[in-house]
């Protein structure tokens, strides 16, 4: 080769990248070497970041809300390290701003138009627009959540297509639907394959190696969850309820509900909530841990968890208990506490330097569709 | 005008070129308006500071600066960064900021703040909006709200129908009429008595009385048995038809449509906000607002009793009876109730009710 020398002396980032697979052809046995991830963060200085944030969002009706919760997933990302150097989210709150502008006008006029008669049909055709569109925001808020996460200066990417996203989205969704949930953790795998084999750092991809059978062993797990502890509710509940349901109900005035009967259907109804975030935390959990440990990137790097789901679970209702006991002045400090024991219990294992990636080139994503995934909480699952 | 060049600023820190993963330790000097990179391992360059982008701080976070050729440095020298951003008059906005998330005495002064507007929204925002838009709603919506409930408790086998004789309910009618007369508004009122506990109900309303939005009141035969004279139950429909001119109902499902508005925003999304979390203390709201609508129709019906009768003691009396259950207990059989089962009634305890209702009392004469 003779064209002009490089800048800097020849270094490891100067080797050819070994292509997805292409590890293997090397003869002698790689090396590898384990990269756990820490995270930093601390309750008491994120509290102060959520609190003035969310004054600051209040006292400006809400336009500020982008620019908060950009400074809070900066926070989140700088705080997480991988072999020395850690993450950084640099999506643009104005990006954002203006698809929470397009999302909300949307929910306004939905909610308006939804209480009339006259008006039904602009609520119906908002609906319908809506689960028409749902796979294309979802493939959207990827590419953009990916585009906005950098690592040693590279970006992240994410190539998922429209035609991927409603096989993902859209049509396993409706098998599972059609199917009574039978079809459901099928859905799991297509779209957590949509989402990881199509992820890239820089111009290594991602692929996904694990299978369909993982999911349905989550999902009946989590059903077992669900039926177990719902039996273990229902007998004391039913007795509750004839307990309750027997007496008269004697007030003068426009209500029927005693003191009695309202703690206990509030009790009933915090107990099945409880349960049901239970068997969907597991779920979450387990699929997060699952897939994880299933993610190779350029054939050079793979993520593994450690984390142990049933933890994450105690971690996640806990959370919710002291956050709803505290009027959520706890969130903060639940978040992260709930970050620091994923982040971790996930390392990366490497046969190559983490030096050696290269970029690839990265157009501008829409802040849309993560605006809409983030304003109605459509999960993505991590 | 040149102000003195200030001191060249030396930071060290992490060099990323934007094409590769690899981190070079450098240092980058700035003064006089040139920054000057160096790399470990001889590259060298320089930038014009105004060519520089520095991301805005976030505490405890590594500082970012950006070169025009996408190549960036990172540094934990953040004291150092923030002079630089002075000089330069760069992210003036987010530093401010930065220098509110870093004081623990300005995040307790924002956490003082979001806790008044909470506070402040809930306890007068949107009482006054529900008011607002209960009082807006068109009377075809509060008949249709009417019809529908009547029709529910009906079909439902809730209420039968009333095992009073005619007479005797042409007489309460006779006297719903003179009540409503004193309420006005213009409702369209009637008074549907109806057995309060047929056979099979699936949830005995019992001894009660409700309003319905556009002025339709349900009384039981259980009630007007429980009662010794009519001057109670006029009391208690007295009571209910404040509900009705009030409009209590509509602003009730108003003020459960704005708690969800607020749970959406305290919880940061739509779907949380219908969770656990968001369900406790929404619950707590709601029974407020209907305690303070009890108290707001408990001082009409004393005021229609003080100008009838000049005593409140009717209505104080079958309150007791109906605490009580039991046809031969008076208000001197009530004892106050603690705070917290204070916090889960939708209406007030009623020693609190009867305490109200003797202040008019004492009030009226
Ligand atoms: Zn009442």
């Amino acid at each position: 080769m003779t064209d002009a020398p490089p800048p800097a002396p020849p270094g490891r980032h100067d080797r050819p990248l070994a292509p997805a697979g292409g590890a293997q052809a090397v003869s002698e046995l790689p090396v590898v070497t384990t990269y756990p991830l820490a995270f930093t963060g601390q309750a008491g200085e994120y509290f102060r970041i959520w609190i003035v944030n969310t004054a600051l969002s209040i006292v400006t009706l809400g336009l500020y809300l982008p620019w908060a919760r950009v400074r809070q997933r900066q926070y989140f990302y700088g705080h997480t390290w991988l072999d020395g150097q850690n993450f950084e989210y640099t999506a643009s709150p104005v990006a954002l701003l203006r698809g929470y502008l397009i999302v909300g006008a949307f929910f306004l006029a939905y909610s308006v138009t939804a209480n009339f008669d006259s008006t039904l049909w602009i609520a119906g055709l908002i609906a319908v627009l809506f689960f028409g569109l749902y796979p294309w925001l979802v493939m959207k808020s990827l590419r953009f959540v990916a585009a906005s996460t950098t690592y040693r200066g590279l970006r992240f990417r994410h190539h998922g297509k429209a035609g991927g996203a409603y096989l993902a989205y859209g049509l396993a969704n409706v098998a599972a639907g059609l199917t009574g949930g039978l079809a459901l953790p099928w859905a799991w795998f297509m779209q957590r394959r949509y989402q990881v084999q199509n992820a890239a750092y820089g111009n290594a991809h991602a692929t996904f190696r694990g299978d369909v059978g993982d999911f349905y062993v989550i999902g009946l797990t989590g059903l077992a969850v669900g039926i177990g502890g719902g039996v273990l509710l229902a007998l004391p509940l039913i007795a509750l309820f004839f307990l309750l349901g027997g007496a008269n109900f004697p007030e003068a005035g426009g209500e029927t509900f005693t003191p009695g009967l309202v703690a206990g259907l509030v009790g009933a109804y915090l107990a099945l909530l409880a349960l049901y975030a239970v068997a969907w935390q597991y779920v979450r959990a387990a699929t997060l841990r699952s897939v994880l440990n299933r993610v190779e990137v350029g054939g050079v790097v793979r993520t593994g968890a450690t984390f142990s789901p049933w933890r994450l679970v105690w971690i996640g209702v806990s959370n919710a208990l002291v956050q709803a006991l505290t009027l959520g002045l706890a969130t903060p400090w639940a978040a992260v506490r709930r970050a620091r024991y994923v982040v971790q219990g996930v390392q990366v294992r490497a046969i190559a330097s983490l030096d050696d990636f290269a970029a690839d080139a990265a157009p501008s994503e829409s802040a849309l569709g993560e605006a809409a995934t983030e304003l109605l909480d459509i999960n993505l699952g991590f | 005008m040149t102000l003195p060049a200030p001191d060249p600023l030396s930071l060290s820190g992490v060099f990323f070129d934007g094409r590769t993963s690899r981190d070079r330790a450098a240092t980058l000097t700035v003064s006089a308006g040139e920054a000057q990179l160096r790399v470990d391992g001889g590259l060298e360059t320089r930038w014009a500071v105004t060519q520089l982008r520095i991301d805005p701080p976030v505490p405890g976070v590594r500082r970012v600066l950006k070169f025009p050729d996408g190549s960036r440095f990172e540094t934990a020298d953040d004291a150092s960064v923030t002079a630089l951003e002075a000089r330069t008059g760069r992210n003036r906005a987010l530093g401010q900021v930065r220098r509110l998330e870093t004081r623990w005495w300005t995040a307790l002064g924002a956490l003082a703040l979001t806790l008044a507007l909470a506070w402040g929204f809930v306890a007068y925002g949107i009482p006054a909006l529900a008011r607002g838009a209960a009082k807006a709603t068109p009377r075809s919506v509060l008949a249709t709200f009417d019809r529908e409930t009547v029709q529910f408790l009906e079909d439902g086998g809730y209420l039968g129908s009333s095992r009073l004789s005619a007479a005797r309910q042409a007489q309460l009618q006779t006297e719903f009429r003179r009540v409503t007369a004193w309420a006005g508004g213009g409702y369209p009122y009637r008074l549907l008595l109806r057995d309060g506990a047929p056979e099979d109900a699936p949830f005995q309303l019992g001894a009660n009385a409700f309003a319905l939005p556009n002025g339709t009141v349900v009384m039981t035969d259980q009630l007007v048995a429980l009662a010794r004279s009519d001057r109670e139950l006029l009391g208690v429909l007295a009571h209910e038809t404040g509900h009705v001119t009030h409009r209590h109902g509509l602003a009730g499902v108003y003020q459960g449509l704005g708690l969800t508005l607020l749970s959406v925003a305290v919880t940061g999304d739509l779907i949380s906000a219908g969770t656990f979390a968001a369900a406790v203390p929404a619950a707590l709201l709601r029974n407020g607002y209907s305690r303070a609508a009890e108290t707001q129709a408990d001082e009409g019906a004393g005021r229609y009793l003080m100008g009838t009768y000049g005593t409140t003691r009717p209505l104080r009396d079958i309150l007791a009876r109906l605490d009580r259950e039991d046809r031969n207990a008076d208000e001197s059989s009530v004892r106050g109730g603690s705070r917290t089962e204070d916090l889960l009634q939708t209406h007030p305890g009623t020693a609190q009710r009867l305490r109200h209702l003797r202040d008019i009392e004492a009030r009226g004469r």
